[in-house]
């Protein structure tokens, strides 16, 4: 793929699926597990399931430039309808699925869609209670028929009769390659899809890409860790995210891989080890989920067990990621590690499902160090990249053998990159997203003239690695009122490094000093109390156990350790905190949709909390709004207590001028 | 096949009915003469305080107009009677897989000889049920316990797992004894989906012993009221919701 020339004239992903049939018809594109088995397309048949999709869906009203809504988790249907929509000139809008129904009526009515493809009975009901904020819509249809039976079909239909009336279509009004003369009409330069981006900051935003842009960044990709046909893929994270939307969509029709839908949500992990894929990508908390688990397990293993993983471990931390860099070992450390491979680190691969894998990539946040450094050791090559929706995914990525637990690796192919005096990256790449879907006004603060976009993150490049280093949100570096340096995210980070911290929230701009709102992790924390008798019936009774915060407190402390250690960093110590007394949730708008915290509106809705850890108060009582579910609404009260850090002296003091 | 509505139950073909029952264990008289019928294709509730002789009325049936003495297990199933317990019983060892596959061995055909070879027809015999099995835990959605032994499981999904074994064998009639009895509200709310899901996608007939009213007036096409091993009141939810004798039943009258 790398070496071979590109063909200029393949420039969508529907005349992509045409070659594909033709070229390696018979290799599978897309499983799914149902039944208990796993159900192959190999790419011929999905040409015909895509086809018929297709002239459906015209069939329906669907006309060049049109909006098909896409609602649903990993389905190879779905994928389908994406590739169906644009292989008749419209536009696929895949909006997350678990959207409460406000969330999915803005995106659908700012989008315009004329027909919404859903998943099941629960996106149908969620679409139909906001059908009469939705005069554009003209189509529901839906791929699970389970329970929807006695629903009014007049808008209302099946996948499959979809696909009929394209069936039935073909021969009189489609004959011959009427379809695949459509499909040659698309250009490059067409909107290929419409991503909203998450909103970390007020309404989602809808990111135009073009079929060049996304494109181009997949067929970089593919060459950059040189992706082939043989890869296999497992698609669960969100079909609005853009990073399933390359990695699962755009570099499978690319490279011609194959993706494989998990059975259910529960089952990926057990699904991902039956497949073993070779190609993977997830937001580092999917890593640390793993890793949290094992963990727990194996304090559940038996001694025997728990001291060989122990020992090997240990091995691994020296030698494994030496051994994966290509770096010079002596012999009998390899051959340790050979046995560890045979006893320890092949089970652990095997049950992580990265037996086959090749390449691994985090990306959305910072990951723990930690964590990145053991799956590194246990032989797995993962690595980072930077990422956005505006840039179809790829800023910058860790090539092979250079490999730094806190860079995010050097620029993607094609792109530039330069950064503001303010510290903001800005970047320029011809992966670079057309605009915001109507909101010029938007496009033109984010995207200059001349192709740079603002990424909105602060960072600086390595100068010993070349590397680029992201701190922040550029707009949220603050500094504290005597002048010191305060990037919460940065400190976050470090807190959430801890398996015990979920989520953890800084406050410090424009304040004396720093604070933070800590959320425990219930997996990891409740382990603990189970092994150590704490009681607790409820989340908040565990959250406000004073072991727990004396448990949180050594945490603390560690960070401010090394906080103090990093010359301008050292005036950001955290000087109190507290333990919320409610997880942090989306459906109560204070993560976003891809988890992460909504910084302000926290501030907010705590408000009695942020302002008792700046009066000195020992502890505040709250009463909290919460949403359920199902969408109604409780309350919650707690008197939270508030905990006071001594301060470390700074370890460097030269550096503090710096 | 399709869930009948109200008016269609009311004049629908009766599936099971029961007249004139009584029940002793010694003195104590746990059933006295009660009588009722279940359609075709309806939800059968049956309700009643604590020992008003609920499970014993289960107990005690005649199925299809055969009167018998006594329900024997074996007959009432091939009958086309399927049921779940108070008590979650279930074979604790064996995976959930294994516990729906059982409930289908009314349904094999191969003898014994042929399931031990398993070898040509019996391995597709085999094959068949698999695939019924793996639609059965598609409806209820338990994939992820699939090969998870049902001892380790939650209450909640015990009880999902039974429900299951119950509908392997495809019975025209399902007897679900407090399918809902300790479960949390999320839980029930589920239980509640998948009830209402197997009537209407399975067509099938169900009879419904509960305690949690909200639920019974919810899923109940009709009601029967029992208090000490007496019907006081038979209806749709809200006549007997507006019926005196029931209210008293349950409230507690002053005496």
């Amino acid at each position: 793929m790398a070496k071979a020339a590109i063909d200029k004239s393949v420039d969508t992903f529907p005349k992509f699926l045409l070659v594909n049939a033709a070229t390696r018809g018979s290799r599978p594109a897309i499983r799914e597990k149902d039944l208990g088995i796993w159900q192959t397309w190999n790419w011929a048949q999905v040409k015909d399931e895509v086809k018929a999709l297709a002239l459906g869906l015209k069939e329906l009203g669907i006309e060049p430039g049109d909006k098909v809504a896409i609602v649903g988790s990993n389905k190879p249907r779905l994928y389908w309808s994406m590739a169906a929509t644009q292989s008749i000139g419209g536009i696929p809008v895949p909006v997350y699925q678990d959207a409460v129904a406000d969330e999915m009526s803005y995106v659908l009515s700012h989008a315009g869609a004329k027909i919404a493809i859903v998943e099941n009975q629960e996106q149908v009901d969620k679409v139909l209670s906001i059908s009469d904020q939705l005069p554009s819509i003209t189509h529901v249809i839906y791929d699970e028929p389970r329970g929807l039976r006695d629903y009014d079909h007049t808008r209302l239909k099946w996948l499959n009769e979809v696909q009929e009336i394209g069936r039935k279509a073909m021969p009189a009004k489609y004959p011959g390659d009427a379809w695949e003369k459509i499909i040659a009409a698309g250009k490059g330069s067409d909107i290929a899809v419409i991503l909203y981006t998450s909103g970390t900051t007020g309404k989602p935003k809808g990111v135009m890409l073009t079929y060049d842009s996304v494109v181009v960044s997949s067929q970089n990709a593919n060459a950059f860790d040189n992706l082939t046909e043989k890869e296999e893929v497992i698609a669960y994270l969100p079909m609005a995210w853009v990073g399933d939307h390359i990695f699962s969509y755009a570099q499978s029709y690319v490279a011609g891989y194959t993706v494989n839908c998990p059975e259910s949500p529960e089952t990926i992990i057990e699904d991902r080890r039956e497949i073993g894929t070779s190609y993977a990508f997830a937001p580092p908390r999917v890593y640390e989920n793993l890793l949290t688990l094992t963990m727990v397990r194996m304090e559940d293993a038996g001694r025997v067990k728990r001291a060989m993983f122990h020992y090997f471990l240990k091995h691994a931390r020296t030698w494994g990621e030496k051994i994966l860099n290509k770096e010079p070992v002596p012999f009998g450390a390899r051959l340790k590690y050979w046995l560890g491979e045979l006893l320890v680190y092949g089970p652990m691969k095997n049950r992580y499902g990265f037996t086959n894998i090749r390449v691994a990539y985090t990306a959305g946040e910072a990951i723990g160090p930690e964590i990145f450094r053991y799956y590194r050791s246990l032989g797995i090559n993962l690595k980072q990249l930077y990422g956005q929706t505006e840039a179809a995914v790829y800023i910058t990525a860790q090539p092979d053998g250079e490999i730094y637990a806190d860079t995010v690796g050097k620029p993607s192919p094609d792109v530039e990159i330069k950064i503001e005096p303010n510290g903001e990256v800005l970047f320029r790449s011809p992966g670079v997203f057309a605009g915001y879907y109507k909101d010029p006004e938007k496009t033109a603060e984010t995207k200059t003239p001349d192709g740079w976009v603002k990424s909105g993150d602060a960072g600086f490049f390595d100068p010993k690695t070349g590397h680029l280093k992201i701190i922040d949100r550029a707009k949220d570096v603050g500094k504290l009122n005597d002048g010191t340096l305060f990037a919460p995210k940065y400190i976050e980070n470090k807190l959430k490094f801890y398996p015990n911290i979920k989520e953890a929230v800084a406050l410090g701009d424009k304040r004396d000093y720093v604070t933070v709102m800590l959320n425990i992790d219930l997996v990891s924390v409740g382990s603990w109390a189970e092994r150590n008798n704490v009681i607790y019936g409820s989340y908040q009774e565990l959250a406000a156990h004073p072991r727990v915060y004396q448990m949180l407190s050594k945490h603390v402390d560690e960070v401010n350790k090394t906080l103090s250690e990093e010359g301008p960093m050292a005036g950001a110590q955290i000087k109190r905190f507290l333990i919320l007394h409610k997880e942090l949730d989306a459906d109560d708008g204070e993560l976003t949709r891809t988890q992460k915290v909504r910084r302000g509106f926290i501030t907010e809705r705590y408000g009695p909390l942020a302002s008792g850890l700046y009066d000195g108060a020992k502890e505040v009582g709250i009463t909290t709004e919460l949403t359920f579910e199902d969408g109604r609404k409780g309350n919650i009260s707690a008197r939270v207590k508030i905990e006071d850090m001594k301060r470390h002296a700074p370890a460097v003091p030269m550096d503090k001028a710096a | 096949m399709r869930a009948p509505d109200d008016t269609e139950i009311k004049a629908g073909q009766t599936l099971l009915s029961v007249e004139g029952v009584s029940l002793s264990f010694g003195g104590v008289k746990a059933i006295r003469n009660v009588s009722f019928d279940i359609k075709k294709g309806e939800i059968r509730a049956i309700i009643g305080p604590n020992g008003a002789g609920k499970t014993s009325m289960l107990n005690q049936i005649t199925f299809k107009g055969v009167k018998r003495k006594k329900m024997r297990p074996h007959d009432a199933a091939t009958g086309g009677i399927a049921r779940t317990f108070q008590n979650v019983a279930l074979f604790k060892s064996m995976t959930t897989l294994d516990n729906i596959m059982a409930g289908r061995t009314l349904r094999m055909n191969k003898n014994l000889f042929w399931q031990l070879l398993r070898f040509g027809p019996a391995e597709r015999e085999e094959i068949e049920h698999r695939r019924k099995v793996e639609e059965i835990i598609d409806f209820l959605e338990i994939q992820h316990i699939r090969r998870v032994p049902v001892g380790r499981l939650p209450y909640g999904l015990q009880k999902r797992v039974e429900l299951g074994r119950a509908l392997a064998m495809e019975p025209e009639l399902l007897l679900l004894d407090e399918p809902m009895a300790g479960m949390n509200l999320e839980e029930k709310e589920d239980m509640c989906r998948y009830v209402i899901d197997v009537n209407n996608h399975y067509g099938t007939t169900i009879a419904l012993i509960e305690h949690d009213m909200g639920v019974v007036m919810d899923l109940a096409n009709r009601v029967v009221v029992l208090d000490y091993g007496q019907k006081i009141a038979d209806g749709t939810p809200d006549e007997v919701k507006a019926n005196k004798a029931v209210i008293d039943a349950y409230l507690g009258v002053a005496h």
